[in-house]
């Protein structure tokens, strides 16, 4: 009866399920077929015999990595990187948002958004060939300023890893918050101006408003972009770190996805880079499986 | 219905036509080239070149720096005219090559050969070709080699050097089978094609208003004190700006061994050798790490070497040189074009930790190496063109262009490069390497034809248009007899052997012990950037341990065993 009701339910909205078959098509392409060869992280893989053919070898590549004395220091610094971007930088893009909607001036207002969106299209090799003229020792605009301040002005930051959190941090900030900001200007904007209205009655002050309508009145869409990105919680971005890596900070920088191409690519071991990678996805679907009940119990808002 | 019949009968006669014209067709298109006419039986009327009316592909795993995917159409005619083969090549753009060798590989779509790096067994590329070998995805060559007339060379027993013997191409374990052919053979033992003087070199003018004769230093001890009076004298770059004393080698930041040979173990990228007793060590298992961080400490404290000078990228390295901020290029040599006029000399060279200097020449090295996929239907082509390449006839070609439109021949049957051509190298290089051959920049012919190499005796020169224009390397001559480099050469050991990190591939633990020693190396780097002693002896304790965990000890064993059987000696 149900089905019948489907059916009838697609027959009637068809031009519109039509209108969606591309983007549906397009996922199983290029999303769902390809977990497929998720397969290879338990198959010893012969290049001969292809991914179907190649011999099961069952747990053998998580047993290995676990084992491994790396894996430690790779978990420990993907956790503390991805952290930072997670929890540090949330609320970032959030307070950026409610200061443009502040903004009086249309024009400026405007401008600013554009110069903050800007460095979202440079790519990490361009952003980070910059981070590294403008530290760089001696020559660099920052040790420049140092030094005509009297300091010394030849420390070399990016061989220092007690900078390292801080450049990678801050690299990481400046290329996204203005992009990120985008999403919860869009809610801001979707708030009922009533509500403004009735609080200006009230006599609320800017900061009553913000604490006590902006922020509710987002707090679905911060949930839930929050609980997405706990899905990536164990890759930390590879092109930025891979990049920032130098002898100095490599301790601190050696991340799973820089593990994954180095030994996956590099080193041809496609089944234990697949093994990796496949328990990064799994740790972070479970992560924001929990994430998605807490949020529905506490907050009444959920992804599903 | 009756149109319906007609359509019928009209589309019946069509398409009896189109089989009747496929039938009659001829075998010669590209998909069926294919099928081998073969050169030596059906080739009446044609050169006795010829091996087959077929395309050959190539997948080639190499940079585009080094290689190009463009062929001049001439060229490209001249090989068809000459062989039947239509030749093409593809370069698989990857960050690093031996990332695209890996994807290329498990996509398992392979064209008729592939190309990659290969310097040696100890090559990152090693493992990943030797895995395909061994799961049969390569044609085995030992018997199609055997017919030809330079590859027939790689078959007897004084040819090949160890490493490309043993280590790379008849493995024992595939029992006289050899599943790639290793490339850049030379072929007199120890020969040199190119006078190198590599090493540290410094700017003219400061040598000479110091009055210092850089040939004279040959310890690191000295190479500081000419520093720090480099440094004292306030030179000034082309911008006017205070040089840096020891600025980065001329290809970017990296560990620069022949800076101070003095504190250094082994070979640079392999830091193994035995010591006095004959015990084979590590480098960290020395003195010399803490000798070497306690020496750069003190160049970085003073600011008599650059700062980034291991980690700078390869445009400021380059800039550094070119506008004379290095008053000392760590590493650079005579070859380079802006220094034609020799306005930066050789320092050196160095003596080493445990002896004077001596010139090393190994007795024949690799540098590159191919493969036929064993889907490749009628292999023997590919060897012959191959063959075709590595022939003197062959090398013409890809190394001279052709004759009358780039080069002449002279009385003994050389080949003279044409003036217009050396000019238009010389003024445009860009549009010179159009022209499509070696001389003028584009190595395409090098994937399969160059090897059994021996410029002089094939052309009578060392280096292309030398006889025509001996003023192309006149910089490169000057330092040459400058540094002594001939009398160099008469005391020179040559060496033939396994580099020590050859047989990580075959050792258990043989990928931990790659990351222990990648580590290593960087820590070392970390090392001159900490704080103190204290503080780098801790980094370097840490990588050591490292090292031990990956078993280090194990791994020099190993080596001490391979060294004693003359197979599978080590060089270092």
């Amino acid at each position: 009866m149900r089905t019948g009701k489907l059916w009838k339910r697609i027959l009637l909205h068809r031009y519109l399920y039509l209108m969606l078959l591309p983007c549906i098509t397009s996922f199983v392409i290029f999303s769902y077929i390809p977990m497929g060869g998720l397969m290879l992280a338990f198959k010893d893989y012969k290049f001969n015999k292809g991914i179907l053919g190649s011999p099961w070898i069952g747990f053998d590549y998580f047993a290995r990595f676990f084992n491994d004395y790396q894996s430690l220091n790779l978990i420990t610094n993907t956790l503390i990187i991805s952290g930072m971007k997670l929890f540090l930088y949330l609320p970032l893009p959030i307070i950026l948002a409610l200061m443009f909607n502040e903004l009086r001036s249309r024009w400026f207002k405007n401008f600013a958004q554009s110069v903050s969106y800007l460095p979202h299209f440079l790519s990490w090799v361009v952003v980070v060939g910059l981070v590294q003229r403008v530290l760089a020792p001696d020559t660099g605009l920052l040790n420049e300023a140092v030094a005509h301040f009297g300091g010394d002005g030849s420390i070399y930051y990016l061989m220092e890893p007690d900078y390292f959190y801080q450049i990678m941090f801050g690299s990481h900030m400046w290329k996204s918050i203005g992009w990120d900001s985008i999403i919860y200007l869009a809610a801001i904007s979707g708030v009922n101006p009533d509500m403004y209205e009735a609080a200006k009655m009230d006599g609320a002050t800017k900061w009553k408003e913000i604490r006590h309508i902006t922020l509710p009145s987002i707090m679905p869409t911060i949930m839930i972009l929050f609980i997405l990105s706990l899905g990536n919680i164990l890759s930390a971005g590879f092109d930025q770190l891979y990049l920032l890596r130098t002898p100095g900070n490599m301790h601190l920088s050696d991340i799973l996805d820089t593990y994954i191409i180095r030994v996956g690519l590099q080193g041809g071991q496609y089944g234990y880079a697949t093994a990796v990678g496949f328990m990064q996805g799994l740790i972070g679907f479970i992560l924001v499986v929990i994430a998605n009940r807490v949020s529905r119990r506490l907050t009444d808002t959920s992804v599903w | 219905m009756g149109i319906g019949k007609q359509w019928a009968r009209l589309l019946s006669v069509f398409l009896i036509f189109v089989l009747l014209l496929t039938a009659c067709k001829t075998v010669n298109d590209p998909e069926a080239g294919n099928q081998s006419e073969n050169g030596t039986g059906e080739s009446e009327g044609k050169p006795a070149t010829w091996i087959a009316d077929r395309k050959i592909k190539g997948l080639v795993f190499m940079g585009t720096d080094d290689y190009t995917e463009d062929m001049n159409p001439e060229i490209k005619q001249k090989i068809k005219e000459m062989t039947g083969i239509e030749f093409e090549m593809e370069i698989m753009k990857a960050e690093h090559s031996i990332e695209g060798l890996v994807a290329g590989l498990a996509a398992g779509d392979l064209p008729d050969f592939i190309a990659f790096y290969l310097n040696n067994s100890g090559r990152p590329e090693m493992p990943v070709i030797l895995k395909a070998a061994r799961e049969g995805m390569f044609t085995d060559l030992t018997p199609l080699i055997k017919e030809t007339q330079v590859y027939s060379k790689y078959l007897q027993d004084d040819y090949l050097p160890l490493d490309t013997k043993y280590g790379v191409m008849f493995r024992p374990e595939f029992g006289g089978s050899t599943y790639f052919i290793h490339m850049n053979i030379a072929r007199e033992g120890g020969a040199i094609n190119r006078k190198y003087v590599g090493g540290p070199y410094i700017r003219r003018d400061i040598a000479d208003a110091l009055e210092v004769d850089p040939r004279k230093i040959k310890t690191s001890e000295q190479l500081y004190e000419l520093a720090k009076q480099v440094q004292e004298g306030g030179f000034k770059d082309n911008n006017g700006n205070n040089v840096y004393p020891i600025g980065p080698a001329y290809w970017g930041g990296k560990e620069v061994d022949v800076l101070y040979p003095d504190l250094w173990w082994g070979a640079v990228d392999q830091r193994i050798k035995p010591d006095k007793d004959g015990k084979w060590l590590h480098e960290s298992q020395t003195e010399f790490p803490m000798k070497r961080i306690e020496f750069v400490q003190k160049l970085l404290k003073e600011k008599r070497i650059h700062p980034e000078f291991f980690t700078i990228d390869e445009s400021r390295a380059t800039e550094a040189a070119l506008n004379g901020n290095s008053a000392i290029i760590a590493d650079m040599h005579n070859y380079q074009e802006f220094n034609n006029d020799a306005h930066y000399l050789p320092i050196g060279p160095l003596d080493k930790a445990d002896s004077p200097y001596q010139m090393q020449v190994d007795f024949k090295s690799g540098y590159s190496g191919w493969a036929i996929p064993s889907t490749t239907k009628n292999p023997e082509d590919i060897v012959k063109f191959a063959d075709f390449m590595a022939s003197r006839e062959g090398k013409m070609l890809w190394q001279y262009g052709i004759e009358g439109r780039d080069y002449t021949l002279d009385d003994s049957g050389n080949p003279k490069a044409k003036q217009e051509v050396l000019d238009l190298k010389a003024n445009d290089p860009n549009e010179a390497k159009k022209l499509g051959f070696a001389g003028v920049g584009n190595y395409f012919g090098e994937l399969l034809g160059g090897t059994d190499i021996d410029r002089k005796a094939d052309f009578g020169e060392m280096e292309y248009g030398d006889s025509v224009h001996p003023d192309a390397a006149a910089g490169a001559n000057t330092i040459i007899e400058y540094w002594g480099w001939d009398e160099k050469r008469k005391d020179a050991k040559i060496v033939d052997g396994y580099p020590p990190l050859s047989f990580l591939g075959e050792f258990d633990k043989g990928t931990d012990l790659k990351t222990a020693f990648d580590n290593y190396d960087d820590s070392m780097i970390r090392a001159y950037y900490s704080k103190n002693l204290g503080e780098a002896q801790k980094i370097l304790d840490s990588a050591l341990k490292q090292l031990q965990a990956a078993g280090l000890d194990e791994y020099l064993l190993l080596l001490e065993q391979k060294n004693a059987d003359e197979k599978t000696k080590l060089k270092y």
